[in-house]
């Protein structure tokens, strides 16, 4: 036996070594600090401090399992800066808008060190980005303790906006719990479920999420007979899905990433799981990437969402082919929450014609500008603090697209339900 | 009893896959004496090879499988040639800075996919993906299937190599005691490259037969070191039996937890088991009395 030959205080400490870096995530990618490449103005002698860029701090995940997200995200809101740019809206007062990226490695301690670093090193105006709501809310808490106001691009679980933090705001996102404004007007007019099933992903916003769902189902007498929550990057969901074949549920209501919706309605169709309505609460089922990796098992899938390609606000079809075209991949609601954000940004930096941190703050408190994700403004709510209210839909996958089937009068396709069983199709 | 049986086989199956994986870094733990951290980049890379085969020329996985292990065998004995044997001579303050020299290749392995690929989920598209045969009220996955029995065959095909032919025992030799080896006329050099090569092809198999039913991206070899560490542990460091029923182990672990109590905790059973037999089974699965596995060494 080898382990003879070593030395008997090696092995521990080399066990404990190697999990300590397993469990560290071992990704030590360092933080990625990117500079756009927005110059600043090459005016060479006049170096003074009237030239000083004002520092945007946008805390994305640019590696780690969520970084096809930020990656999204993070061109989305370039692709609004080019814009933005040409218009000469990218230089207040004599100094230029500087976006700086930095990574928080889809983890939530880099997130905090993310912004400590933003504020106290580079000293930023302002910070936007937040992914993941666990993340978004150490960002937020950093943010308000640093009175740094913070502009919320995507985190949605609804304590982030509820403890009063006045230098929080959150516009292009809803609170998790009202993704599903307009399902349960559709459940109500439409569907009338019994039973439903509940699965999410144990994560902030999934918990809030299902926590939403099963408030306004109680208060609508639907009973839930399955309630359960997954790790995420599970590969394996069959034993979940056959223990719910067993109730037999009228719908089930997911909260998922991407790939795990993929997995999960693709093993739907593996246990033979059909309930009347699968309908995903936003996230991962809206995305092209869903319907790629889940090939036709994607079809009549719906989700909740916030923004369709095709919704009638200005500009929203324009940045869909813009991105298209600069990108050579389509977006989703979270590229346009990106994209809208940049623009909330620099409207009220116009506003605020300073650098100065309170002053940006009234100014984005005062907003109402119409985005591409609708007119935005930051109000208090329902316990709620500059948070927007939010417009959503329901979509339907149909044929390989995604197709807004609720509310009616905004429908680009009437909606099917219940949908075929797998063996019909 | 159906559900449990049911919840049993799919962990079997799935553990059959992860035992691969963990065979590889079993088979370098045991020559080398390091944890190889960059086990789960090799898988990563065996899938993105397998990937890009499927996407691009029409391969099927399981035929991509056969360019993806000799690939990533030229890859893992590169690295071991030209890195890590420069370093296992030197003396340093840390006695294992090999292990500290495979998680640098791990970043550089996962940051080279990542700007090639992006940080894009991928996976491939197959006609036989949700298949499923049904035998007395169990189903079984085809992929599942075809990865479990392709996985079998590669264990004992690498059980045979160690046993049977001289290389094989050159291997067995190295691991057992490298200085007397070296006394043998054994070069340990040369047979840490083909270890480590050996160790890197059954990765990319691993990976390969792993593509067809989950995904891909460039971080998800985290995951697959973790798994085949906790393999390696609880198998007994350096023993293939060990880590090929360690790794069964584990699959049904995850397998029966998820269907009676929760899948919100599914990492969590893999540690509480690692934990385990750490406290009452230092030694492994090996240290067990099976004839069949003390034989081994």
């Amino acid at each position: 036996m080898f382990l003879r030959k070593l030395r008997v205080w090696k092995v521990p400490f080399m066990l404990v070594l190697a999990l300590a870096l397993i469990l560290g995530g071992c990704s030590g990618g360092g933080n990625n600090t990117v500079n756009t490449g927005m110059n600043q103005p090459a005016s060479g002698t006049d170096q003074t401090t009237k030239n000083e860029a004002i520092k945007i701090g946008v805390i994305l995940p640019l590696t780690g399992s969520e970084a096809m997200f930020g990656e999204m995200e993070k061109n989305a809101m370039l692709l609004a800066y080019e814009e933005l740019e040409q218009a000469g809206k990218t230089t207040i007062d004599g100094k230029k808008i500087e976006l700086l990226f930095e990574d928080d490695q889809s983890k939530q301690d880099s997130a905090k060190a993310a912004a400590e670093k933003l504020i106290n090193q580079d000293r930023v105006a302002m910070l936007s980005g937040g992914y993941a709501s666990s993340n978004t809310n150490v960002i937020a808490s950093t943010a308000q303790a640093m009175k740094v106001p913070f502009l919320i691009i995507t985190g949605s679980a609804d304590d982030i906006t509820r403890q009063g933090w006045n230098y929080v705001f959150r516009g292009t996102a809803a609170p998790a719990s009202k993704y599903t404004g307009a399902m349960w007007d559709f459940m109500d007019t439409v569907v009338k479920p019994k039973t439903a099933a509940v699965i999410y992903e144990n994560t902030d916003f999934g918990t809030s999420s299902a926590k939403g769902f099963r408030e306004s189902a109680a208060s609508r007498g639907i009973e839930i007979v399955y309630d359960q929550s997954y790790e995420k990057g599970a590969l394996d969901f069959k034993p979940i899905l056959s223990n719910m074949k067993k109730k037999d549920p009228d719908i089930i209501f997911a909260v998922s990433y991407v790939m795990d919706a993929a997995l999960i309605v693709k093993q739907m169709k593996e246990v033979d799981l059909n309930p009347k309505l699968f309908i995903g609460g936003a996230a991962g089922y809206t995305m092209p990437e869903f319907k790629e990796n889940a090939g036709s098992a994607s079809e009549y899938i719906s989700s909740t969402t916030l923004w369709v390609p095709n919704v009638a606000w200005k500009g929203a079809k324009e940045f869909y082919e813009n991105y298209k075209e600069k990108y050579s991949k389509e977006a989703d609601y979270h590229g346009a929450q990106a994209y809208a954000s940049m623009y909330l940004i620099a409207d009220a930096l116009s506003r605020a014609a300073s650098a100065d941190r309170d002053a940006i703050q009234l100014a984005l408190k005062e907003t109402k500008l119409d985005t591409i994700m609708g007119p935005i403004a930051f109000e208090d709510w329902d316990g709620y603090t500059n948070q927007n209210k939010p417009t959503t839909y329901v979509v339907q996958w149909q044929e390989g697209k995604l197709e807004v089937i609720w509310p009616e009068d905004a429908a680009s396709k009437s909606y099917v339900y219940p949908v075929p069983t797998w063996k019909e199709r | 009893m159906l559900d449990f049986l049911q919840a049993l086989i799919w962990g079997i199956l799935l553990g059959g896959m992860y035992a691969l994986i963990a065979i590889g870094m079993t088979l370098i733990m045991g020559v080398m004496k390091i944890i190889n951290l960059a086990h789960g980049a090799l898988v990563m890379v065996g899938m993105y090879i397998t990937y890009v085969l499927n996407v691009q020329f029409g391969l099927d996985p399981y035929i991509g499988l056969f360019i993806a292990m000799p690939t990533l065998f030229l890859l893992g004995a590169l690295i071991q040639l030209l890195l890590i044997n420069r370093i296992i001579d030197v003396d340093a303050i840390l006695p294992e800075n090999q292990v500290l020299l495979t998680v640098g290749i791990m970043v550089v392995l996962t940051e080279t996919m990542r700007l090639l690929f992006h940080s894009d989920y991928r996976s491939v598209q197959t006609s036989y993906a949700s298949e499923n045969i049904h035998i007395g009220g169990i189903s079984l996955s085809v992929p599942m299937t075809i990865g479990f029995f392709v996985a079998l065959v590669f264990v004992l095909l690498l059980h045979l190599f160690l046993k049977k032919t001289h290389y094989g025992r050159m291997i067995r030799a190295t691991a057992e005691d490298r200085i007397a080896a070296q006394y043998m006329g054994i070069p340990p050099k040369t047979v840490t490259v083909v270890t480590f090569g050996l160790g890197s092809a059954l990765a990319a198999a691993g990976g390969a037969l792993l593509l067809p039913i989950f995904y891909l991206w460039p971080d998800i070899g985290h995951l697959f070191t973790a798994k085949a560490f906790i393999i390696t542990i609880l198998g007994g460091l350096g023993s293939i039996v060990g880590a090929f029923f360690g790794g069964l182990l584990i699959g049904v672990f995850e397998s029966l937890g998820a269907t009676y109590v929760s899948m919100g905790y599914k990492d969590v059973y893999g540690l509480v088991v690692f934990l385990l037999v750490l406290l009452f089974l230092p030694g492994g699965l090996k240290s067990l009395r099976f004839p069949a596995l003390r034989r081994e060494r």
